[in-house]
């Protein structure tokens, strides 16, 4: 099994999706919790119309879609207060545009059609050096956010107006989280690809808030979730040859299924054993 | 010492104005109660009060001390806040060791007193034995209970509750309320609570607010009750009936045949 690791692209490879799975997961715990779950993907699309733009003006893909992402981060915020009473709109209106855009720019490059769907699908092959190093860099970014200001990402998400009323500035923090989202979207697409990107953020989240108890475990849950899904994912993908992306997010339903049954076994236990408990005790 | 002020504040959402001329001035170790009928814009108050809102015309001020000579520090419970974030995967004791994280406590070790005082309050609110629980595991009344303690960890000197007791059952509210109570006779906290809940909180308040677009009724929960038994023969009066303007409560109580 360890063979295949001799290949310098499945070095890259599992290097570049060990880098996504510390980092993937925890931002996908704060966007379910801030109930923007919609976000990565929204993002995402996004992205793939800066990979375009990068694909028709010769500029490095990566580099395109993280100032897609950025931009659309931007704006996803900023829609999100214009339509308070319906915020999932932003989400909606963005999608649409980005994914239009896409397909508008991709149409005046029909040579590059067979990269784009690299993008689309995620590739093993796909991860170069240069994406490599940017990721690293995403990841110490992600880091150092979340070292400084995990405390105060927890008051506002857990609610906006008391983060405001403690002294928190939430727009500001709320904007920088929201690039933060962006750039992990933009970084991971090489392997996930832009249609399953955002599960990458959003399966682990789910599976760990089954299953924890705190807010701390949940993140760690998430993040080694993200980890097992991504290594199985890849090695799987290899050994079948079978695309990354889609692999990885069904090994991520796999376990969300198998947490569902536990959790469903272990509580059905628990009610019998108080059951027995309590006719014991009459 | 006044602590905050409301003065001549006008706000509205789009063309329609929800407040009017509102002055409020809110003194230290209050209790009061803020009432007024449905969209009177008592929670927009807050709002204003709080600077989550900024009012369109008027001032806001709130007084840079509290007290005992220290910054004013504020507290706030939103309605319905723990029951709204039930699915939130935080314990008890995290979600009221929260309430220190305000803007100078981002990074490093919290002091020692201050981790201390999360117990304190948790026993206070009598919900220490809870600490390790998920709060989507607790009942209505005990998740207000531990939002309330996530807001007195910080020792607010002007603590701002909206509807705490919405969905609590009698013996939860009537604990709920002798908590704050004990808060403002003991700790000498000021307390501006949203309620609609009048028979239950009158006897503890000290003052009552009235709110219908301004303030109808400024007073003491006493004077709020000679107003209303003095035109009623045991009849539950509406409570335009107690507004101090003459010129709207005759006309609509007479509409409604109860003056």
């Amino acid at each position: 099994m360890f063979e295949m690791l001799q290949y310098g692209f499945l070095q890259n490879a599992f290097l570049a999706g060990i880098l996504i799975a510390l980092v993937a997961p925890v931002i996908g715990v704060y966007l379910v919790l801030r109930r923007q779950s919609l976000m990565a993907d929204t993002l995402s699309h996004v992205s793939l119309a800066g990979v375009a733009v990068g694909a028709l003006i010769g500029v490095y893909p990566m580099v395109t879609a993280m100032v897609a992402a950025l931009i659309g981060a931007i704006l996803v915020d900023t829609l999100r207060r214009s339509f308070k009473a319906y915020s999932e709109l932003s989400i909606a209106i963005l999608m649409s545009g980005g994914l239009a855009s896409a397909v508008v720019l991709m149409s005046f490059n029909k040579g590059a059609s067979r990269g784009f769907t690299s993008y689309l699908f995620g590739s093993i092959i796909a991860v170069s050096q240069t994406d490599l190093l940017i990721m690293a860099g995403v990841v110490v970014l992600c880091a150092l956010f979340f070292w400084f200001f995990w405390r105060p990402m927890y008051v506002l998400t857990f609610d906006e107006e008391t983060a405001q009323v403690s002294g928190i500035p939430a727009r500001t923090l709320s904007l920088a989280f929201s690039l933060l989202a962006g750039l992990v979207v933009a970084t991971a697409m090489p392997i996930v690809g832009v249609l399953l990107v955002s599960s990458l953020m959003v399966l682990p989240a789910a599976i760990s808030l089954r299953i924890s108890r705190g807010f701390t475990m949940t993140i760690w849950i998430a993040v080694l979730t993200g980890l097992v899904s991504v290594l199985g994912g890849l090695t799987a993908s290899y050994q079948l040859d079978i695309p990354p992306g889609g692999t990885i997010v069904l090994l991520l339903l796999v376990i969300l299924v198998v947490v569902l049954l536990v959790k469903r076994l272990f509580s059905r236990a628990g009610a019998a054993s108080a059951g027995t408990e309590r006719e014991l005790a009459n | 010492m006044k602590l905050a002020e409301i003065r001549d504040v006008v706000f509205g959402y789009g063309q329609t104005p929800v407040l009017d001329r509102l002055n409020v001035q809110i003194g230290t170790s209050e209790f009061i109660g803020l009432t007024g009928p449905n969209g009177a814009a008592k929670t927009t108050t807050l709002k204003l009060l709080l600077g989550l809102l900024q009012p369109q015309r008027g001032r806001v001020e709130l007084n840079p001390t509290g007290p005992k000579g220290k910054p004013l520090v504020l507290g706030y419970v939103p309605q319905n806040i723990a029951s709204f974030n039930a699915g939130f995967p935080s314990t008890v004791y995290e979600l009221v060791r929260s309430g220190l994280y305000t803007r100078k406590r981002w990074f490093g070790l919290l002091p020692a007193a201050e981790v201390a005082r999360v117990e304190q309050v948790l026993k206070q609110v009598g919900m220490w034995e809870f600490r390790k629980r998920k709060i989507g595991e607790l009942s209505g009344g005990q998740k207000q209970r531990v939002c309330l303690a996530r807001a007195l960890v910080l020792e607010p000197d002007l603590l701002v509750l909206d509807e705490p007791t919405t969905g609590m059952d009698v013996e939860a509210r009537s604990s709920f309320y002798d908590l704050i109570t004990h808060q403002v006779q003991h700790h000498g906290r000021t307390v501006l609570m949203v309620t609609h809940d009048l028979e239950e909180t009158l006897p503890r308040l000290t003052r009552l607010l009235v709110l219908d677009k301004r303030i109808r009724f400024d007073g003491s929960p006493q004077e709020f009750q000679e107003r209303m038994d003095l035109r009623t023969n045991n009849v539950t009066l509406p409570l335009y009936c107690c507004y101090d303007d003459e010129e709207t409560k005759p006309r609509a109580a007479v509409q409604e045949g109860v003056l």
